[in-house]
């Protein structure tokens, strides 16, 4: 069943996760290559033809912050980070740095494969040369062309500013999006952080799109980071 | 002040004694100056000099203007014609006289001046030399004792008396006993029958000092509480010029200073210390889950790729699945003792921020359905959006840990509900979290948000958690305000946990 061939680097310094991921990645086709330290992770990304990254935060050299930041003075390349469960902030920050998807140790071989499978399609549905005239997750259809959306195949009302947000969720399907970022995209950089104006929003559109608000099926919370949009 | 005014009495005397007894010499001096053929304004200049040692030698200016007067007199009423009479026959001897009081009036006062201003600087001078010696003790000083004790020697050495100083500490409690100087360089600790009593006369003072019935005491007024008071006795006291007063008024001062420096350098350092404490609680802290949590991860990635690499009808299997779950349980109690080690360590801060609950409950449903996809979970929510002031990853936390327990005690197929409403009467939002298991035991009720309880009622084998997870959350709701309870359903069988949440932020509490 190999159905990848991308070439992906781990960065982690702990040899049982190491095996782990890399049994699981090469069981699924792809070729990977590891680094115990941010250092060793540099030298690798400059010298091997790195398609994606899965980085842990807690290195013991330096921070894992750092190399996100230096990655991205020159690559797009995917980038997803390991981290504890205690690390809100780290995640949050990480992903305004540039990081596509966190994961929270200890992660099952089905959620690391469930996430790069999600970040490498972002990556080529955004290097693609066409852009989707529409987007479709369950029943939740965006038709950017005519700028409506449809729920089962019933036209949903939505106000400017819904729309503004699901367009921007759909072009990151399945990607964590944090709020700062989603605040920054929507109104503006100068407009702060009121998350308050985005709890509003989100729950007015949860009211439309989901059955239940609290069980969401499509925008999923996660909680001290942002908002993703499931992918299936 | 008997003392004072017999003081005052003795040197009017003197003075009066001198002014005459150096008027007595001029004239002698004078008769023998006209017996002698010299011309009687040298006896003028005599007198005028008997003036100005008059003025140089007593106190004050009352004694020199007084000779002054006399001098003139004298002199009309010995040397001048008709002799022993208070007359003249030549009428040029009027300006004599005039020219002379008012030569007299001139030097007196101008003496008197001279030596007012020199004792004046003698006193300034001695002034500054307390308060140096003073201030220069008090750099060397270590310590609150340190500091009382010199601050007791010096003001001792200086007013000549045996004073006394004591010292509040940091709470302003005053100490038990206070240090007073018995005898020249020999310090004594003294009882204090109550410190407590004297701290409040203080206190309430509304003058500048307080009179006891044998010592006068005077606060140390430090830039934010009084931190102490000097004492010093009655008799002395009671002697003390304004001069002195004034004097020990800036000793009070620069002990004053001095304890205010010590006490914030000592605070510096108190501070400090709980820094460094602090360090290394979190590095302690980062060292445990960073040690314990990555080899778990480790187990247990191990494990499922174990469990992939077998059939399922492998006994093996159930091996590597044994393997995961226990390394599974073992994390979860991992971060159940860090999370109660972080929220009894005091130091917690929680992030409250206004959070939408239908956001936090879906987190946390989301969540459980991963972990546990055999059981449904029912949620209801307020139609309306109803933001509440909460940490939210501890608000998931304790919705995880009472899913968790719901579902442990629960059959996949039966009912687990999570609600919420808003109490609008009592201000708080109502978490509410129940399951249709066999409910809590009557003799569990009372204990069961108590840490390490676990029923003694089940089976020592059993995997029911050590009794973190409802401490855990009673600490979390706690901390928020709220309160949290438990009670068997009423409707049927099952369990039913309740916590709310207040829907203000306490005043002193900030948007973060």
């Amino acid at each position: 069943m190999s159905n990848y061939h991308e070439y992906v680097l781990v960065v982690e310094d702990d040899v049982q996760i190491r095996n782990f991921i890399c049994y699981s990645l090469r069981a699924e086709g792809f070729r990977c290559v590891t680094a115990d330290t941010g250092e060793g992770a540099l030298s690798l990304l400059v010298s091997e033809p790195i398609d994606l990254m899965l980085l842990d935060l807690g290195l013991p050299d330096v921070d894992g912050m750092e190399v996100i930041r230096k990655v991205r003075e020159w690559s797009e390349m995917p980038i997803i980070v390991v981290s504890a469960r205690d690390q809100d902030k780290e995640k949050a920050a990480a992903l305004d740095e540039g990081a596509d998807d966190y994961l929270t140790k200890p992660f099952s071989a089905t959620e690391l494969l469930a996430r790069i499978r999600v970040a490498l399609r972002h990556f080529y549905r955004q290097n693609g040369s066409k852009t989707p005239t529409s987007y479709q997750v369950g029943g939740l259809r965006l038709d950017l062309a005519k700028r409506l959306v449809f729920l089962d195949d019933v036209q949903l009302h939505v106000t400017p500013m819904e729309y503004k947000l699901l367009v921007l969720f759909f072009k990151n399907t399945g990607k964590v999006l944090t709020t700062k970022y989603i605040l920054k995209e929507i109104w503006g950089a100068g407009y702060g952080s009121d998350t308050q104006v985005l709890r509003a929003l989100m729950a007015g559109l949860r009211r439309k799109i989901e059955k239940n608000p609290a069980k969401p099926r499509y925008i999923m919370t996660e909680i001290g980071v942002g908002y993703r949009l499931v992918d299936e | 002040m008997p003392g004072q005014q017999n003081k005052n009495v003795w040197d009017m005397a003197y003075g009066l004694l001198l002014t005459i007894a150096l008027l007595i010499t001029a004239s002698a001096v004078g008769y023998l100056f006209r017996a002698a053929g010299i011309p009687e304004t040298n006896i003028v200049i005599v007198y005028l000099l008997a003036v100005l040692l008059t003025a140089r030698i007593t106190r004050g200016y009352v004694f020199g203007l007084f000779a002054s007067v006399i001098a003139t007199g004298a002199f009309n009423y010995l040397f001048t014609e008709p002799y022993f009479a208070f007359r003249v026959n030549a009428p040029s001897y009027i300006i004599t006289f005039v020219i002379m009081t008012i030569t007299a009036l001139i030097t007196s006062a101008l003496t008197s001046h001279a030596k007012q201003n020199a004792l004046e600087a003698r006193e300034k001078e001695a002034e500054t030399k307390a308060l140096y010696t003073l201030t220069d003790r008090l750099t060397d000083a270590a310590d609150l004792h340190d500091i009382a004790g010199i601050a007791a020697s010096t003001i001792s050495d200086v007013f000549c008396c045996r004073a006394a100083c004591l010292y509040f500490d940091e709470n302003g409690v005053p100490e038990q006993t206070y240090i007073q100087q018995a005898s020249p360089g020999k310090l004594v600790r003294r009882k204090l029958s109550n410190p407590e009593k004297i701290k409040r006369w203080i206190e309430e003072l509304s003058t500048g000092y307080h009179i006891g019935t044998d010592f006068y005491d005077w606060p140390i007024h430090g830039r934010e509480m009084i931190l102490g008071l000097i004492r010093l006795p009655k008799e002395s006291a009671a002697l003390m010029s304004e001069a002195q007063t004034r004097l020990l008024h800036s000793m009070i001062e620069s002990i004053a200073l001095a304890m205010d420096r010590l006490r914030s350098i000592q605070q510096g350092i108190k501070s400090n210390e709980e820094a460094v404490q602090e360090r290394y609680r979190g590095n302690l802290l980062r060292a445990i889950s960073h040690d314990l949590r990555t080899p778990l991860s480790g187990i247990m990635g191990t494990a499922e790729m174990l469990m992939d690499m077998t059939q399922r009808e492998d006994p093996r299997y159930a091996l590597a699945e044994g393997i995961h779950k226990e390394a599974d349980w073992l994390h979860s109690l991992v971060e159940n003792i860090l999370n109660l080690t972080r929220l009894q360590g005091g130091k917690l801060t929680l992030n409250k921020q206004m959070e939408a609950v239908e956001e936090v409950v879906g987190g946390a449903v989301s969540h459980m359905a991963k972990r546990s996809p055999k059981h449904e979970i029912t949620v209801n929510t307020p139609g309306e959006l109803l933001l509440v002031p909460m940490d939210a990853r501890l608000i998931e936390q304790v919705l995880i840990n009472l899913l968790d327990n719901a579902i442990r005690h629960t059959p996949p197929q039966n009912e687990i509900s999570v609600s919420v409403i808003e109490d609008k009467k009592k201000g708080c939002a109502v978490f509410s979290v129940k399951d249709r298991g066999e409910g809590i035991a009557a003799a569990d009720l009372p204990h069961i948000f108590q840490m390490f309880y676990v029923s003694p009622l089940k089976h020592t084998d059993a995997r029911y958690g050590i009794g973190l997870g409802l401490a855990i959350c009673d600490a979390i709701i706690k901390a928020h305000g709220g309160g949290i309870e438990a009670h068997n359903r009423t409707d049927g069988p099952g369990a039913e946990f309740i916590f709310t949440l207040p829907m203000e932020m306490n005043n002193h509490e900030q948007l973060s």
